[in-house]
């Protein structure tokens, strides 16, 4: 076997790697990732409480297991054992489903996720990846688009008034937020001239090299970097997609209750919960893959340490990006507080999908521009006119009138007669003697002074 | 690839009878939800013939764009009418469903039968060509290149969409009707309003009800402390009934 | 025997279905059962939940253009995927194509921006 010329170097798979696979590697592999992912809720529950306590100067879970980090799991075991209340107005069918259609559609989605390169399973040759299509990009978004489903019909279906709602917003904002998602991938996409997971990851492996002052530098591969409008798009969608805080909406406790799952309880409740996590680390994963170069160690290690993207490593660096990204989804949450939900839309439809168009139009003029389909003088004037363009269109934009700001005499001389009653501004208020006298009493030091 | 293979049969046949079985529950259910529901089992299974048949890209398209955008607009559009929207079982033409049923078999029939007789023995040619260079590239290379007109109709298509949608569902506000925060604050403070919070209905010895209104310093009850939605109710006459607990 | 690289991914949606039916369908059986009306109405925060009205409510119209609007620009994503991925084939001409194509549907998004189709309130 060449396997042991191979272990020092890091073997990218090929999309034949997986017509290759046979049946009981693949089985192994697909209990695995089921496996893991119950693995990885249980642990970015507690994660993500700990990061929260602690960035609130709280000790979190510590009772239960070492340092408390069984806590998620007695309390996921604790919810089947809970009554299962289901609402009399509730539609049976349709609320039974949807909660299974929630947690399928977070499994699914990380079919298609590369964990790592080509690695010997019990002496075969075998990608640490479950599987890969020409397609595996949009799997997951089908995936997406289909967990949508769950959120919808639960609210429907609890026949109640602030799941209904609760529902409707966030599918909404689901779809809304698909729309960025789906635009911000394109120019990786363009980029990587493949829609396979491991080939975008293999296509991050090295950057080109690029003429800088004389000097041949090698750009990063990592498409955050190359792609940086894209990244920061992909993450805010992301973000809103997974109905995360400070674009958790739905939930928004202190209007909705607890949104479209307010009416479900005991295990149909933590399937919900589940689903939630899954697709938190799901759209971690998926970040990493597009934009974080994979499962490929970052920069500085592999010039040190040849093996680094060799054999089982991988895994270390892919969950190292993921829990990392995971930290960031924490941290919002325990930093910002929710927008409103016309901000939220807005923002969406108005900002975010307009960017991601010109952006994605830039990308390809340049890369047109690049690769000499143009001649110089047609890259220039197209330029120029496109500039002039943008330049005219910004200055005509019509911007909305100022009102001229009145001081407060004159607003208060526009008051008609009878309003009420303010008091005059320069109104200067006497210390209370009270007050005095109360400091004194309770402070015997600062009698002298 | 002329011959079908045994693992393309029974996928064929486990998702040919769940699409079929789609179909049916859309046209047999009685709420209008549950029928969407069922044709999206029906529009997901078409996606997964479209993947078997070595239309990858066009499967999952039909999953992203037909089950997630378009049977979602279904759905909003059936919950826009309410929830208990269910069919009226009664005919307004006689013998309507009997003749319905006995047309729908036949022209089910016909057209069974005349595919099966029309490429029973015909087999593909030419699938492994067409996706020789991947499935999506093959398909770039023929929609932007040979089909490109229709590809730019299609835009058209889109703008067509979105104006019947804003025709239909956009109530365009009046300007006037736009009250900002600035003009609320001077609504809620111009003269003859009151612009503290209204008192709270009273919790009394006698009585812990919201629709106890509270005191104003006459004694009298403060009609704007009971919230209009109340309705207004006499006692029953065990709720009237004395106590027992008077002295 | 290898296996169609499209199967597993049907292999873990069967998985994660079976799990998910599995565990929805045992937690009635495992757990209590304590009848009380009041648990069965829908929640309202503690008051009498106020009586839906006749079908059931309505959701604002508002809703369907979103969903219509989403319907345009996911027809638009996926018309651009194929033409991404296969972006250095179509070259020029490729790019000029996209640009009318992306120009004619903003022209639909202008006009639904400028009417207030996108506005929330």
């Amino acid at each position: 076997m060449t396997s042991f010329v191979t272990a020092a170097t890091a073997v990218d798979p090929t999309l034949e790697t997986f017509e290759n696979d046979i049946w009981w590697i693949v089985l192994i592999k697909l209990v695995g990732v089921f496996a893991l992912l119950l693995l990885l809720t249980l642990f970015t529950i507690n994660y993500e409480r700990k990061v929260v306590a602690r960035m609130a100067v709280r000790p979190g879970p510590n009772q239960v297991g070492p340092k408390g980090w069984l806590q998620s799991l007695t309390d996921g075991l604790k919810l089947p054992f809970k009554e299962e209340i289901i609402p009399k107005t509730a539609d049976k069918v349709v609320y039974f489903i949807a909660p299974v259609i929630s947690a399928t559609t977070a499994f699914t989605a990380f079919s298609v996720m590369p964990f790592g390169g080509v690695v010997n399973m019990f002496g075969h040759q075998t990608a640490l990846q479950l599987t890969d299509v020409p397609v595996s990009v949009l799997v997951l978004l089908a995936c997406s688009s289909m967990s949508v489903y769950g959120v919808v019909l639960a609210g429907w279906a609890s026949g109640s008034t602030y799941p209904l709602l609760g529902g409707l917003r966030s599918s909404a904002q689901m779809i809304s937020y698909e729309v960025a998602m789906g635009l911000s991938i394109v120019a990786v996409f363009m980029t990587a001239g493949t829609m396979s997971t491991s080939q975008i990851v293999a296509a991050q492996a090295s950057g080109d090299p690029v003429q800088l002052f004389g000097f041949e530098v090698t750009a990063p591969g990592w498409y955050a970097v190359q792609l940086l409008p894209s990244f920061i798009i992909y993450m805010i969608a992301a973000v809103g997609e997974t109905n995360r805080a400070p674009f958790d909406l739905p939930e928004a406790e202190s209007e909705l209750v607890g949104g479209f799952h307010t009416e479900y309880s005991s295990f149909k409740f933590a399937l919900f919960f589940l689903a939630e996590y899954i697709n938190m680390i799901t759209v971690s994963a998926f970040c990493t893959t597009l934009f974080l170069g994979g499962w490929r160690a970052p920069a500085p290690i592999t010039t040190f340490w040849e093996g680094a993207n060799s054999g089982y490593w991988p895994l270390l660096w892919f969950f190292g990006k993921v829990l990392i990204l995971l930290f960031g989804f924490i941290w919002l949450r325990a930093t910002l507080p929710r927008m409103r939900y016309d901000q939220f839309m807005r923002f969406g439809w108005k900002v975010l999908i307009p960017v991601s168009l010109v952006w994605i139009l830039f990308l390809a003029f340049f890369k047109v521009a690049r690769s000499g389909a143009i001649s110089d003088t047609t890259r220039w004037v197209t330029t120029g006119v496109v500039a002039v363009l943008v330049l005219a269109i910004a200055w005509g934009w019509p911007s909305p009138k100022k009102p001229k700001q009145l001081s407060i005499e004159e607003e208060l001389h526009q008051r008609p007669p009878g309003s009420f009653p303010v008091p005059p501004m320069d109104l200067q208020v006497p210390p209370s003697p009270r007050v005095r006298r109360a400091v004194a009493e309770r402070d015997p030091v600062s009698k002298e002074v | 690839m002329n011959a079908v293979s045994t693992g393309e049969q029974v996928a064929f046949w486990i998702l040919g009878s769940l699409a079929v079985i789609g179909a049916l529950g859309m046209v047999l259910a009685r709420n209008a939800v549950h029928s969407a529901l069922w044709l999206v089992v029906t529009m997901l299974n078409l996606g997964f013939f479209y993947v078997i048949n070595s239309a990858p890209f066009l499967g999952f398209v039909q999953i992203i764009v037909y089950t997630g955008a378009i049977m979602m607009l279904f759905l909003f559009v059936l919950m826009l009418v309410g929830r208990d929207a269910s069919d009226s079982l009664i005919e307004t033409l006689r013998g309507q469903r009997i003749a319905a049923i006995v047309l729908g078999i036949g022209f089910a029939a016909l057209i069974g039968t005349g595919l099966a007789r029309a490429l029973g023995s015909t087999f593909t040619v030419g699938l492994d060509k067409a996706n020789a260079n991947g499935n999506v590239e093959g398909l770039a290379s023929l929609l932007f290149t040979k089909y490109v007109f229709a590809f730019e109709v299609t835009s058209a298509l889109l703008i067509t969409a979105a104006v019947g949608a804003m025709i239909l569902a956009h109530v365009e506000k009046a300007k006037e009707d736009k009250r900002d925060q600035v003009t609320r604050m001077k609504e809620r403070f111009r003269p003859g309003n009151y612009p503290g919070p209204k008192p709270g209905p009273g919790i009394y010895a006698n009585t812990m009800s919201v629709a106890a209104p509270a005191r104003l310093p006459d004694g009298n009850g403060a009609e704007r402390s009971i919230s209009p939605i109340l309705p207004v109710r006499e006692l029953s006459q065990a709720e009237a009934a004395p106590k027992g607990t008077e002295k | 025997m290898t296996i169609n690289p499209y199967v597993p991914i049907v292999g873990l949606l069967i998985l994660g279905a079976l799990f998910a039916l599995f565990s929805v369908s045992v937690a009635p059986i495992v757990g209590p059962k304590r009848f009380n009306r009041a648990k069965l109405d829908a929640y309202e925060c503690g008051i009498e939940p106020a009586p839906t009205p006749i079908g059931g409510g309505r959701f604002p119209v508002k809703f369907y253009l979103t969903a219509m609007l989403f319907i345009i620009f996911d027809i638009e994503t996926i018309f651009l995927y194929p033409w991404a991925v296969s972006f250095d084939m179509l070259g020029l001409f490729g790019f000029v194509e996209m640009v009318l194509f992306i120009l004619t549907v903003f022209i639909a998004y202008a006009y639904v921006w400028r009417r207030g189709g996108l506005n929330w309130d």
